[in-house]
């Protein structure tokens, strides 16, 4: 699946055997003079192949810590590293290079494509701006991308009002997992989807990452969600981290009351018969 | 038991550039005073069309084919504007998923409360209240919604509230004409869970005080199960199946629910894999043919192609239209 263009990096992780490690992360934002602590102190680490869950109510600062984590905003405090290399000490180049390895999708996939530009280009983007990918490797690519979503190859003529939710959430994903990044932030990546959609899109993601060995950083609000698909939990609140564990530790025992709270407010079904 | 809506067979298009949307293709629905229906499906299968049109405010350029629908003893579809009037938002009020779309900016809660009584006694040709009365009256309403500071509430503007009081102010809103009917669609689809926990609790409890009768439209399963006694699957346009909430939860007999079922992750089960229903919903401009599942259906057979499968009674208040209903 690898394409020429694309070398895996030889970086190794760090000795504790995590892609991704944070330490003392803090964001506080200014607003109307006053300041607000979005991100307070929170450490968390991610081993590579592992999908690492946020979980919290609206406004905990889940999307903030990604949106820190991928260096889209600068962080007032803290330490992000990434495959060994301190990425808060970068910066330019480096940290473009760097970062081409982490890729995020975001909630809203109907804000997140231009709407006058065709899914062609959409997709083609990454690999023109990061590589010297052209002409029929390029539509090669292309077509594959659209193939491991699981969308036919007629869709690049399309625009995104032509698509529904979920396969505008499908191009977005295949857009980041274009140049095959080894760490995706996944922010609220199916709260806009249906169901059906979602578990499509789960299960997908489930097999993406086994298939090109990636690690995800998968940020949720709907607890069933993410007890399916993540190894490790961590539970948010007012922009710190209250519990975290092994998914299995903490929702069999969570240690916290509101974290209980939480995982006590999602309605339960009766257990299908069949 | 006679209903207080019930919606015989009924067809909707809509015209569009591209053809004709046939977004409603037969449906056949009953509620009974102070039930609590729930309908699921996926987006886009006409859920929301369907409660507008109840509400007389279906697409602009939407066209009821054939069927009908009967209110409280009143064919919906044969009322002028006048008489929709002192129905819509009075004696069948809807809430929606995005408070802050209906709710005015600019103003008060507390104004846009008062004026909602203002207009139903101008719609109901009732003397208008005095200012001591509305305010009586919108305090009175924030209480059923379980508001604690009323005072300060009034006081705020909509965007000074969480997302969760601002649909508790919509609920309240839809309360002030006294409805008979509430249809919520989607009310909770965006709100955390604490607070989606919350809002469900608030609907169960006015059905309760109230008397309330409630369609209550989601595609979370979950917030179905939690208020609704009877629910109605959707399927592109058509109700596949109906029935006791329980019953269709634990025994589903469409393939389409068993699959809707089957897509949900378990916030009590582990990592079991997730059955995705394969493909997407159709495009209704070209329905398939017979059993507008049939693409995707597991089961079908030949005769799903060609003929549509009747609404079958499979069991006291469960029907299904499948011509190879599940066991
Ligand atoms: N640029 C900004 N300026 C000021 N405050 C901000 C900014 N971005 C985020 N915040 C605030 O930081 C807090 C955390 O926001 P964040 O978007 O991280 O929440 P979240 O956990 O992702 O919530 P949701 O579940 O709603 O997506 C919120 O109170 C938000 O209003
Ligand atoms: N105003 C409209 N004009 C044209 N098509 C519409 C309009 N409103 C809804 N539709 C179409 O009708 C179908 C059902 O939509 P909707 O009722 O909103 O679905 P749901 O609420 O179940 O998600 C969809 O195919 C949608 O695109
Ligand atoms: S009628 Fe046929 S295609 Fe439709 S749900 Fe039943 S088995 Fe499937
Ligand atoms: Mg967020
Ligand atoms: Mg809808």
């Amino acid at each position: 699946m690898l394409s020429p263009a694309i070398t895996p990096s030889t970086d190794a992780n760090t000795d504790d055997g995590s892609i991704l490690s944070v330490t003392g992360l803090t964001k506080v934002f200014v607003s109307g003079g006053k300041e607000f602590r979005a991100v307070d102190d929170v450490s968390l680490s991610v081993n590579a192949g592992d999908v690492l869950g946020i979980v919290g109510e609206s406004g905990s600062g889940k999307s903030t810590v990604a949106r820190l984590v991928m260096r889209l905003i600068e962080p007032t405090a803290g330490r992000i590293v990434f495959e060994g290399g301190d990425l808060t000490a970068k910066s330019g180049e480096e940290l473009r290079r760097m970062r081409r390895h982490m890729q995020i999708v975001f909630q809203n996939p109907h804000s997140s494509l231009d709407p006058r530009h065709t899914i062609h280009s959409a997709l083609a983007e990454p690999f023109l701006i990061q590589t010297n990918l052209r002409g029929i490797e390029l539509e090669r690519r292309i077509d594959a991308l659209l193939d491991i979503v699981s969308l036919p190859k007629a869709f690049k003529y399309r625009f995104p009002h032509e698509l529904s939710g979920g396969q505008k959430q499908r191009i977005c994903i295949a857009r980041a997992v274009a140049l095959e990044p080894r760490l995706l932030v996944l922010d609220e990546p199916t709260s806009a989807l249906d169901v059906s959609v979602q578990a499509q899109i789960i299960t997908f993601l489930q097999e993406l990452r086994q298939r090109l060995n990636l690690t995800y950083l998968f940020i949720s609000h709907n607890l069933a969600v993410v007890r399916h698909i993540c190894d490790h939990v961590i539970v948010m609140n007012q922009g710190k981290v209250l519990e975290q564990g092994t998914t299995e530790s903490v929702f069999a025992h969570p240690q916290n009351d509101y974290t209980r709270q939480l995982i006590d407010s999602v309605p339960r079904l009766p257990r299908l018969a069949i | 038991m006679t209903a207080l809506l019930s919606i015989e067979n009924y067809h909707l298009d809509i015209p569009t550039f591209d053809g004709t949307l046939k977004v409603l293709d037969g449906i056949n629905l009953s509620l009974a005073q102070g039930e609590t229906l729930g309908i699921v499906g996926e987006s886009g299968c006409g859920k929301t069309v369907l409660a507008r049109s109840i509400l007389g405010i279906g697409p602009q350029r939407a066209r009821r084919t054939s069927g009908r629908m009967t209110f409280d003893s009143m064919p919906l579809d044969e009322l002028n504007e006048a008489e929709w009037r002192r129905i819509r938002g009075v004696k069948i009020s809807m809430i929606f998923q995005d408070p802050m779309t209906y709710l005015n900016p600019l103003l008060t809660v507390g104004r846009q409360l008062s004026d909602v009584l203002v207009a139903h006694a101008r719609a109901l040709s009732r003397p208008a209240l005095s200012r001591q009365e509305r305010r009586r009256r919108c305090s009175e309403l924030l209480d059923q919604v379980q508001i604690r500071d009323p005072e300060r509430v009034e006081a705020s503007y909509p965007h000074q509230l969480s997302g969760g009081m601002r649909q508790r102010i919509l609920i309240a809103m839809a309360l002030a004409g006294e409805p008979k009917l509430l249809i919520a669609d989607e009310p909770t689809t965006a709100l955390d869970v604490t607070i989606q926990a919350q809002i469900l609790d608030l609907l169960r409890d006015l059905v309760h005080r109230l008397g309330l009768t409630v369609v209550m439209i989601s595609h979370d399963v979950g917030a179905i199960a939690a208020i609704a006694q009877r629910v109605a699957v959707m399927y592109a346009g058509v109700v596949v199946e109906q029935g006791a909430t329980n019953d269709i939860l634990t025994h589903p007999r469409h393939p389409y629910t068993q699959g809707l079922l089957g897509a949900l992750p378990d916030i009590e089960g582990d990592h079991q894999s997730l059955e995705a229903i394969p493909g997407t919903i159709p495009n209704l401009i070209h329905p398939p043919s017979g059993c507008r599942f049939h693409p995707r259906c597991p089961r079908a057979t030949a005769i799903c192609t060609s003929d549509k499968p009747a609404m079958t009674s499979i069991g006291a208040d469960h029907v299904v239209a499948c011509h190879h209903a599940l066991d």
